[in-house]
């Protein structure tokens, strides 16, 4: 009810804001758009545009400044406190997020939407029980868990695209279900099972078109709070392990240089926070065109 | 008689979620971790390894162990910290406190800023306090919260010294984690008072409350907002719940003496007891906080009184 309140609204607001509402949100999204381009082509060529070795140390260049700050052009973002070349570095923590993203989003994905449409279209008691774990799961902090897991099964890539998985499907299933529940009761369903249609074919044909837009959505939105959950693993010091350039790894082990070496620090976190800016203005562009009723998602 | 059997079934669900919490750390720490590990010294001969699983019964079938845990759990005895000394629970209940005001403080921002600025920008719509309000809204829900703690701290602790940089000391101290904390939750609040708002000034009786009279201040305050804080109202429990969650990040980032930090360490210390006993304590206080945000909103909006779960 509300979400349906909330699209009457934006849709009035849009016709108040005149016939260029939408040009003028392509122009916006133009920007975050590049920023994601930019960040994918930077972690799939990361050894193209940054051919050095992340982990390099120049104990004779320690904690340089960037080019622009007073260094050198041969370490652009300056270096670390043992002599990694910052910008290396960045380039290839964007691989290591590249690859965290690119298995957990369509992985997360395909299992949560999997016991979605398996709760709501066959419920019973297995999907009852199903779908009260995803409400214990989403009622607590997932990071106390993920850091739990972290702990005992060991710092790797593995082991944190493990966790970021176990962490994120929760969502997907109980969206999926939601909206299967309400397909249900739809007329072309109720018929396509009156007509003799087998349940594999309705949820081929008939549910999963209908909801994909549902996971296309929720999967770009996902996609900014997977890399800042793989980050903040690493600041707690259970992501992927030390030899791994990662920039949740680089903000935590620049703070004790904070005060006299601002850009040791800042470059992650800038990377970072542009990176999850700009795909959450994505999303919600992408959201708004696709499936405004999610809108109230939050 | 409604009310009464729905806060029967809410607290019953409430102990089925600290159940399933407290089954998850016990497969999580006897199956894959080795608790005994992280106790012994290097040196340690196989003996007293064996001296150890038998001491603290880990050589009994997971079955046994898992009920003399349950059975021990239910008479709120969760064990003692293997790195601090006393009882796990003593140990938690001793930073409840700081969690608590740090989560109140969070709470205190996000409300203070997400409504007057959600109510702002729905008056003005279009009006560079709107632009503002959206510019808030979209920053506090990209900024990773210790990304931000940390920018708070070289800006505001390192560059001019208006606040400590960690520490829980005084009001000041709570300044900044506090803010770290509550911006994601104030965009929430500032996008559900926008919304709400613009709704609820187009209805009749808003007309009418101006109609006869009133100034535009009581039309906004007495009947407007009252009636947009019915969805913020619906979201508190979900935004209390994260907060808490929140909290443990901005911990860790602040030094604050909190059960989040405390559960950090005690995790990567392998500190199971503590850490079980913590995981119970946030559990708990997050599904209790539902449930009381639950009934409130049930006595203030009468229409759903009725609705059931």
């Amino acid at each position: 009810m509300a979400a349906h309140a909330e699209a009457a609204i934006e849709i009035e607001a849009r016709r108040s804001w005149g016939r260029s509402y939408f040009t003028r949100r392509y122009l916006l999204v133009l920007p975050p758009m590049v920023i994601m381009v930019l960040f994918l082509i930077g972690g799939i060529f990361a050894d193209v545009i940054a051919p050095g070795d992340p982990g390099q140390t120049h104990l004779l260049s320690r904690l340089e400044a960037p080019v622009f700050s007073g260094g050198t052009s041969e370490f652009p973002l300056g270096t670390d406190h043992v002599g990694r070349d910052i910008w290396t570095r960045i380039v290839h923590g964007a691989r290591v997020s590249l690859i965290v993203v690119a298995i957990v989003v369509p992985g997360a994905a395909l299992f949560g939407t999997a016991v979605g449409m398996f709760a709501g279209w066959r419920g019973g008691i297995v999907g009852q029980l199903l779908m009260r774990y995803v409400d214990v799961q989403l009622a607590l902090p997932a990071i106390l868990f993920a850091v739990l897991l972290g702990a005992v099964l060991g710092a790797s890539l593995r082991n944190v695209i493990i966790i970021l998985l176990v962490w994120t499907w929760t969502v997907y299933a109980r969206l999926i279900r939601a909206e299967v529940l309400s397909l249900k009761e739809r007329e072309f369903v109720v018929a396509s099972l009156a007509a003799g249609g087998s349940n594999w074919w309705i949820m081929r044909k008939q549910l999963l078109p209908n909801v994909f837009n549902t996971i296309v959505v929720v999967m770009t939105l996902e996609i900014p709070i997977v890399i800042v959950a793989e980050a903040s693993l690493s600041f707690l010091g259970v992501g992927a392990p030390v030899e791994q350039a990662t920039w949740g790894r680089m903000i935590t082990e620049a703070r004790n240089y904070l005060t006299h070496a601002w850009w040791v620090m800042w470059m992650p976190g800038l990377a970072l926070m542009l990176v999850a800016l700009s795909g959450n203005l994505v999303g919600d562009w992408l959201r708004d065109l696709l499936d405004p009723r999610l809108r109230n998602l939050g | 008689m409604q009310f009464a059997n729905l806060l029967l079934v809410r607290l019953l669900q409430t102990v089925v979620v600290i159940w399933v919490v407290v089954s998850i750390v016990f497969v999580v720490s006897r199956l894959i971790g080795n608790p005994e590990t992280s106790l012994m010294p290097w040196d340690a001969t196989n003996e007293d390894y064996e001296r150890i699983r038998e001491k603290l019964g880990l050589n009994d079938p997971l079955i046994v162990q898992y009920g003399k845990f349950l059975g021990d759990a239910v008479q709120g005895d969760l064990g003692f910290s293997y790195h601090r000394t006393g009882p796990a629970i003593d140990i938690v209940a001793d930073k409840v406190l700081g969690t608590v005001k740090l989560t109140a403080a969070g709470l205190i921002v996000a409300l203070g800023l997400g409504l007057p600025l959600g109510v702002l920008a729905a008056l003005r719509r279009g009006s560079p306090m709107d632009w503002l309000a959206r510019l808030v809204a979209v920053f506090g829900q990209a900024t990773p919260s210790f990304w931000l703690g940390l920018m708070l701290i070289f800006f505001l602790a390192t560059k001019v010294s208006w606040f400590p940089t960690a520490g829980a000391e005084g009001f000041r101290s709570l300044v900044l984690p506090a803010f770290a904390l509550g911006l994601l939750s104030a965009a929430g609040f500032m996008r559900l008072t926008r919304s709400g708002m613009i709704d609820v000034m187009n209805t009749d009786f808003i007309r009418t409350a101006r109609a006869k009279g009133l100034n535009e201040r009581t039309v906004i305050m007495r009947h407007g907002l009252r009636h947009a804080l019915i969805p913020v109202m619906t979201i508190l429990g979900i935004e209390l719940g994260r907060l808490i969650a929140g909290s443990v990040i901005i911990e860790v980032v602040f030094s604050w003496p909190g059960i989040g930090r405390l559960m950090i360490e005690s995790i990567l210390q392998s500190d199971y007891p503590t850490v079980q006993a913590g995981l119970v304590v946030i559990a708990a206080s997050i599904t209790l906080g539902n449930l009381i945000v639950d009934m409130t909103y049930r006595v203030i909006d009468p229409r759903i009184r009725m609705a059931a779960l």
